[in-house]
């Protein structure tokens, strides 16, 4: 059954498959655990796996022997689970399987990303999307990168748009990159890339950025300061607000909180450890914004 | 998209990166339409400033696996890139110009080895040595002891 054509009728057995959400994700726990919920309700049957243990490789891709045998030790995890499709969340892990992994290691499974799933399933979405939205006006946050591999910036406004009451406005303002951490290495970039996009909401009278990923969010989220009628939104959290799903995006909280490490709460602090929490958490949530 | 991903054509990812070097080197004519067409441009005074088809031929250089002989211009704009893929959408021969890109990164960081390279990495690796401790301190934050038993 290909993911992303039309969906069997109601009542057909749900396809299962692996959803990649790759690493960086791991800040925000709840999208993937909303991202999952949604591949379920359109009759998905998502197994998530991630984390270093799935990784694609590119964090090591100055030396091509280690990268390599990262790739290829997932895509054999791939393997071995034994499903017919990997849907993607990463935007880096699915060009990476296009371009590097399955090139050098037999893949026994077709990739999708997410956003073409439930965009292929969206007759399946549609009537599950009744809660009202705490958003009128919604500008999806979109770079030029990505979109020439999966047209996102067409397929997340599209399936926005199903939730009642919800404006998802046309801008043509779009950052380089694929996602907002390739700015970060460019001095400058993300600071005028946000800029950007604070004008084109202006321009446009939102009241809502609405992230495409994980980078982008972690890196857009402190444009809520001192902005006290915008919000920013990741399009997985607004469809599953519209699916009554209930969640707390913490890292938003975490990052925006005048105390990080208050907000975060002792008993979190004390998952991630304090060594851990102080050299590897908390410079990142106490990092001043770029704008 | 249905169908499997497409048979290896590479026996592993440095026989890859070789093999798709040559390809893409030897089809690529230094026109120079990637870097006219290249958002980050604006943000690399050097690499606005000089010819896009001396940069181009730069890329290629490193293609050619003659990294030590590529400008500075080039090397500053391989390393400047965010993986727009506006220069795919431009290249008039057609050619994945983003793939190629980060082919000549992945080899000026050193992908390949200084000896294969003739000489040290001209960009410093992007590697986060603390990138696989943060990404498990994060997920013991936000996701259930069971679900990372099962997820990660």
């Amino acid at each position: 059954m290909a993911l992303t054509s039309p969906p069997p009728g109601p009542g057909a057995a749900p396809d299962r498959v692996v959803f990649w959400f790759g690493c960086n994700v791991a800040r925000h726990g709840e999208i993937v655990r909303l991202a999952t919920r949604l591949l379920e309700a359109v009759g998905v049957a998502a197994d998530p796996a991630g984390g270093p243990a799935y990784c694609c490789g590119s964090p090591k891709e100055a030396n091509a022997r280690i990268a390599g045998a990262m790739a290829r030790r997932t895509v054999e995890a791939f393997n071995a689970a034994g499903r017919d499709t990997v849907v993607t969340w990463c935007p880096s892990c699915h060009m990476n399987m296009d371009d590097f992994m399955a090139p050098a290691t037999e893949a026994a499974f077709a990739a999708a990303h997410i956003s073409e799933v439930l965009h292929a399933r969206r007759d399946r979405l549609a009537p599950l999307l009744r809660h009202p939205v705490a958003v009128r006006r919604a500008l999806p946050h979109l770079h030029h990168g990505f979109n020439g591999r999966v047209p996102v910036n067409t397929l997340v406004p599209d399936l926005l748009r199903l939730i009642p009451g919800l404006e998802v406005v046309d801008h043509p303002c779009r950052a380089p990159g694929h996602m907002c951490s390739a700015l970060a290495g460019v001095p400058g970039a993300l600071a005028a890339a946000q800029r950007a996009l604070l004008a084109a909401a202006e321009e446009t009278g939102a009241d809502a950025l609405v992230t495409l990923f994980h980078s982008c969010h972690r890196e857009t989220v402190a444009l809520e300061r001192g902005r006290p009628g915008l919000r920013v939104v990741n399009w997985i959290h607004l469809l599953a607000e519209a699916m009554g799903l209930p969640f707390q995006d913490d890292y938003k909280t975490w990052r925006n909180a005048p105390d990080p490490r208050q907000a975060v709460g002792p008993a979190r602090l004390a998952a991630a450890g304090e060594t851990a929490f102080e050299r590897l958490v908390e410079p990142e949530l106490r990092r001043p914004p770029p704008v | 998209m249905s169908a499997r991903l497409p048979p290896p054509r590479a026996a592993d990812l440095p026989a890859l990166i070789r093999a798709e070097s040559a390809r893409l080197a030897a089809a690529c004519t230094a026109c120079g339409a990637c870097v006219g067409a290249c958002p980050m441009v604006p943000a690399l005074p050097a690499v606005a400033a000089a010819a896009p088809e001396a940069v181009a031929a730069g890329l290629r250089a490193v293609l050619r696996g003659e990294a030590q002989a590529a400008p500075e211009e080039a090397v500053a704009w391989i390393g400047a890139c965010t993986r727009s893929g506006l220069c795919t959408a431009a290249c008039p021969e057609r050619l994945d110009a983003a793939f190629l890109m980060r082919l000549a990164g992945m080899r000026l960081r050193g992908a390949l080895g200084a000896q294969e390279e003739g000489g040290p990495p001209r960009l410093p690796a992007r590697e986060d040595p603390g990138w696989s401790a943060r990404v498990k301190a994060f997920a013991r934050m936000t996701l259930t002891e069971e679900e990372q038993a099962r997820w990660l």
